[in-house]
């Protein structure tokens, strides 16, 4: 949506982050990266602001990781950048903290689901400590033996960023090609009850559906196993996991109508950032919960494929040949 | 139906039906399980044709799969020599048509028979367009000399030009010679309905996998809407119809089209105005040739054309001048249907990569070229020329009738072809003394025992496939033209016990998802009991049955495939359509509510009717 939602002038240590491009990549990681993406493809996007990796290397240099002591400018950019945030709303904002790694989003090593993120971070006081666990998490013994094992290269730096919490009715995952056949006329998307972390985390079965990007129809439906959601506390400070009855877990997490604008979103994405992309999205809202329900898109990064289709083509530039040969017993599609 | 290791029951293992005992005394061996071939034929997989026999094969209709039999099979074999297939066989099992590919498996003798058929058929598909224009002329030639052919009764006495004119030879003879000609007649025809039929499928399978591969997902009736005509032929007869409702409309005669009563009785109400008048000689115009439309795939007699029993086109009427007087649009959106299939293409196209775009142009434009045949062909031959061929071999009965051979002129469709010969042969020895003889009560009685034989028959239910699958079903023509593929196999095997199946599946033709009661139809004459709004649960639909789909919400068909004529009209109508599910009017009874899934081709059991439903009903 708005670009004017991600004020705040960017510093050394603090980024607008529809600034954010592949350049950066090495100071505001492929997160914020991929948020900068949405944004310039005019999608609805929850206001945010990056912390660079400069803030984590002065951070770092200045000894004060053990003693948990913030250098001052430091804090002082943060609580501005947040304060900007939630002038917009003129409330405090729930935030979401999330690291961006600069090496997580490399070419063909999706770092998807390593790095933790930490949701309902409320004050300037709550936010700042969130960033800094953000920072610690970049050590994390898990997180070392992942890179170690994709040879990603030697540890990187690690950027955070801040980001207004959508209310999330229903959230999920959308992939604008099949992640297992390579099929680019499907776009597929989970969807399940309640924030995302419940689809991406794996806990639950999400509802499946595959969709035509030509037609529109939905190819194939299939009714998940949503037994937990994640929801935001009332009081907005925190995140809980509740049960969903059982009623609604015969229901779609999603109508027809909603998977109509994911497939808009998809198609704008596409023609943006080309083909191949997994997409992290919500339907909520942001701000006052009684707002009407919108669809946000959080994340976007390449697929991870097992492989591409569209790589069978016919050797022959006449059909009959290519006919012939099949009628002869040879398979058409071959390649691949 | 299906047994562990993955086999369907042996076919030597079919027990006769109660009543029907002796069935096998009105085929031919050559069609029939013999102990001969026993340890080959157990073990091959044998598939019911419901596509074109849904029901018992009269042994005079026997002609229509026979004719395909040789015709089919010489093009497959011995005139393109497919590298990779022989033909496919034929055997009767309880009056029911079942098939049987043959493909060829030595590389020696695929590398023997590849350059021969490459050159042979190259010929056809570079010279499509002018062979596919003369095609045309030699059906319609062949039409003609069927439709001047007559079988008249033998008189009293020779006429008297048979002396004036020096003839030598008699009505008694031209009644044997012309029966030949009948045969050969519809022989011939058998030849042109396969002549470009294999090369066509083949390019249209080629374009099929072509999709597949790149997109594995894309489904079976795209591809067909990506390749279909939109103007073709076999809707004609249809169209025509909703241009006499609109027809009469304009003339202020559409109260008479919609009045209850006969076709006879509207005719003969139409006649009383000038206006009527204007109606049915419009009408009259176009009978021939679009009432010349089958109400059944063409391969029974039972099935008349309209040309013979106006009652489903006056129904249609009927329907379609209601529906204009309530403001609807009858025309067939043929501009959004033209740019809805341009749509699709060019979308699929443009997902490919660059280098790939070239090949599906290619093949697609193949497969546009030869797809005019493949859909006309079937009006040509299985409605205008089969229509025909039917009603000279019922003048013919009414000729043995007339010599005392037969009761009824319908009991010709219980002799086979060439019992006629004989019975045509016995009532000339009459004619010629003049005295009876013992043959006419003879066949009279074998014919009221074959009645009851078929009967029995009918109320038998073949299973969708006997004997053993094997382990992939590539061959061209079986997957092609019968729909039958390692999928359908599959999907047969696992309906095992399918008597308390909670859904069953079938191929994915149109898309959409409804709910609703279901109405199980065997035949066209029981069309008139459904309900609007009803699901339609048939063996299969043939093109006089597009009239309820204005009214039905989903289709369900135990044959057909993808362009078969249920899942075309439920596309047109923008119904759910499973076809093939190869067992559904045996799941399904009348009554009970059913979700018809489209987009994935499952039918599934909301709740069954009671049992007081179904006689109500």
């Amino acid at each position: 949506m708005s670009d004017e939602r991600n004020v705040g002038g960017s510093s050394r240590y603090v980024r607008v982050t529809a600034s954010c491009t592949a350049d950066d990549v090495e100071t505001v990681g492929g997160k914020a990266v991929g948020l900068g993406s949405l944004l310039r493809a005019g999608q609805r996007v929850p206001a945010s602001f990056v912390v660079t990796a400069a803030a984590y290397a002065d951070y770092v240099a200045s000894g004060t990781e053990d003693s948990g002591l913030l250098r001052d400018d430091v804090r002082l950019a943060l609580a501005q950048a947040y304060d900007l945030l939630c002038e917009q709303r003129s409330d405090l904002l729930t935030v979401a903290v999330r690291s961006s790694a600069t090496v997580e989003d490399a070419h063909d090593a999706s770092f998807a689901g390593q790095f933790r993120t930490y949701l309902g971070a409320r004050g300037v006081d709550s936010v700042i400590d969130q960033v800094e666990l953000c920072w610690m998490t970049a050590r994390d013994p898990h997180v070392d033996s992942y890179r170690a094992h994709r040879e990603v290269g030697p540890e990187g730096s690690v950027a955070v960023i801040v980001q207004e919490l959508v209310h999330a009715r229903a959230a999920g995952v959308m992939f604008t090609q099949h992640p297992r056949t390579g099929d680019r006329s499907l776009v597929v998307i989970e969807a399940a009850h309640g924030l995302g972390e419940a689809v991406v985390g794996g806990e639950i079965t999400p509802d499946l559906f595959e969709v035509n990007k030509i037609t529109r129809q939905v190819q194939t439906r299939r009714l998940g196993h949503k037994v937990v959601e994640h929801r935001l506390t009332s009081d907005g400070r925190g995140v809980q996991v509740h049960p969903v009855e059982p009623e609604r877990q015969q229901q779609w997490a999603i109508s027809d109508e909603e998977i109509a604008e994911l497939l808009r979103m998809a198609a704008e994405l596409e023609a943006a950032l080309g083909r191949g992309l997994d997409i992290e999205w919500a339907i909520g809202t942001t701000g006052e919960p009684a707002g009407t329900d919108e669809l946000f898109a959080l994340q976007v990064r390449p697929i991870t494929i097992d492989h591409d289709a569209g790589r069978a083509g016919t050797s022959h530039a006449n059909p009959i040949d290519v006919v012939l040969g099949r009628l002869s017993g040879r398979a058409t599609g071959s390649g691949g | 139906m299906a047994e562990s290791g993955g086999r369907f029951t042996d076919p030597y293992d079919i027990a006769t039906p109660e009543g029907a005992d002796g069935w096998q005394s009105m085929y031919p061996s050559y069609l029939l399980f013999g102990d001969d071939l026993r340890e080959r034929d157990r073990d091959k997989l044998w598939f019911f044709d419901q596509m074109h026999n849904p029901e018992p094969v009269y042994p005079f209709d026997l002609m229509m799969p026979e004719s395909w039999l040789v015709s089919l099979n010489q093009y497959t074999t011995r005139i393109w020599n497919l590298p990779t297939a022989l033909g496919i066989e034929q055997r009767i099992v309880n009056g029911y048509l079942y098939l049987s590919p043959n493909v060829i498996e030595d590389p020696a003798q695929i590398a023997e028979r590849e350059p021969i058929f490459a050159e042979r058929a190259r010929h056809y598909f570079e010279n499509w367009d002018t062979i596919y224009e003369d095609w045309v002329g030699k059906a319609t030639d062949c039409i003609a000399r069927l439709k001047a052919m007559h079988f008249e009764p033998l008189g009293v006495r020779e006429p008297t030009e048979t002396v004036t004119s020096a003839r030598g030879i008699t009505t008694a003879f031209d009644l044997l010679a012309g029966y030949s000609r009948l045969l050969e007649n519809m022989h011939e025809m058998a030849y042109y309905h396969f002549e470009m039929l294999n090369l066509a499928y083949g390019a249209y399978l080629t374009f099929l996998e072509f999709c597949k591969t790149n997109f594995p997902a894309i489904t079976d009736d795209l591809v067909a809407r990506m390749v279909a005509g939109i103007d073709v032929i076999l809707y004609r007869p249809d169209s025509e119809l909703r241009r006499l409702a609109h027809r009469a409309v304009e003339l202020g005669v559409g109260d008479v089209l919609k009045s209850p009563g006969s076709p006879d009785d509207v005719v003969s109400a139409m006649e009383a105005s000038p206006e009527g008048k204007e109606w049915l000689a419009d009408l009259e115009s176009i009978k021939d040739p679009w009432f010349y439309y089958s109400t059944g795939a063409g391969y029974c007699h039972a099935n008349r054309a309209w040309i013979d029993d106006m009652t489903p086109p006056f129904a249609a009427m009927r329907d379609y001048v209601a529906r204009i007087e309530r403001g609807e649009d009858l025309s067939r959106p043929l501009e959004h249907l033209q740019a809805e299939r341009e749509r699709i293409a060019s979308g699929y196209r443009d997902l490919l990569d660059e280098e790939h775009r070239a090949g599906f142009d290619a093949l697609l434009g193949l497969s546009r070229q030869v797809f005019p045949y493949v859909e006309n062909h079937n009006f040509y031959v299985e409605h205008w020329h089969h229509s025909i061929f039917f009603n000279k071999a019922r003048e013919l009965g009414a000729v043995l009738v007339a010599a005392g051979m037969l009761e009824r002129d319908d009991d010709i469709y219980f002799l086979h072809r060439y019992e006629v010969y004989s019975v045509l042969y016995e009532a000339e020895v009459r004619w010629s003394i003049g005295v009876p003889t013992s043959g006419e009560h003879t066949w009279r009685r074998e014919i009221e025992r074959r009645r009851r034989i078929y009967a029995a028959l009918e109320s038998w239910r073949p299973p969708p496939a006997l004997g053993v699958p094997p382990e992939v079903v590539t061959e061209p023509i079986t997957v092609t033209l019968f729909g039958i593929n390692s999928d359908t196999i599959n999907r047969w095997l696992a309906a095992d016990g399918a008597g308390a199946a909670e859904e069953f599946h079938g191929l994915a033709a149109s898309p959409g998802v409804v709910e609703g009661t279901a109405r199980v139809v065997h035949r066209v004459e029981e069309l008139d009991q459904l309900v609007d709004g009803e699901i339609l649960v048939c063996p299969l639909t043939a093109p006089s049955w597009s009239i309820v789909f204005a009214r039905i919400a989903a289709a369900v068909s135990d044959g057909g495939g993808i362009m078969s004529h249920a899942a075309i009209v439920s596309r047109e109508y923008e119904l759910p359509a499973v076809v093939a599910t190869g067992i559904g009017t045996q799941l399904v009874k009348t009554g009970d509510r059913l979700r018809v899934d489209g987009d994935n081709g499952v039918v599934t059991f909301l709740s069954r009717a009671a049992d007081s439903a179904e006689s109500a009903g």
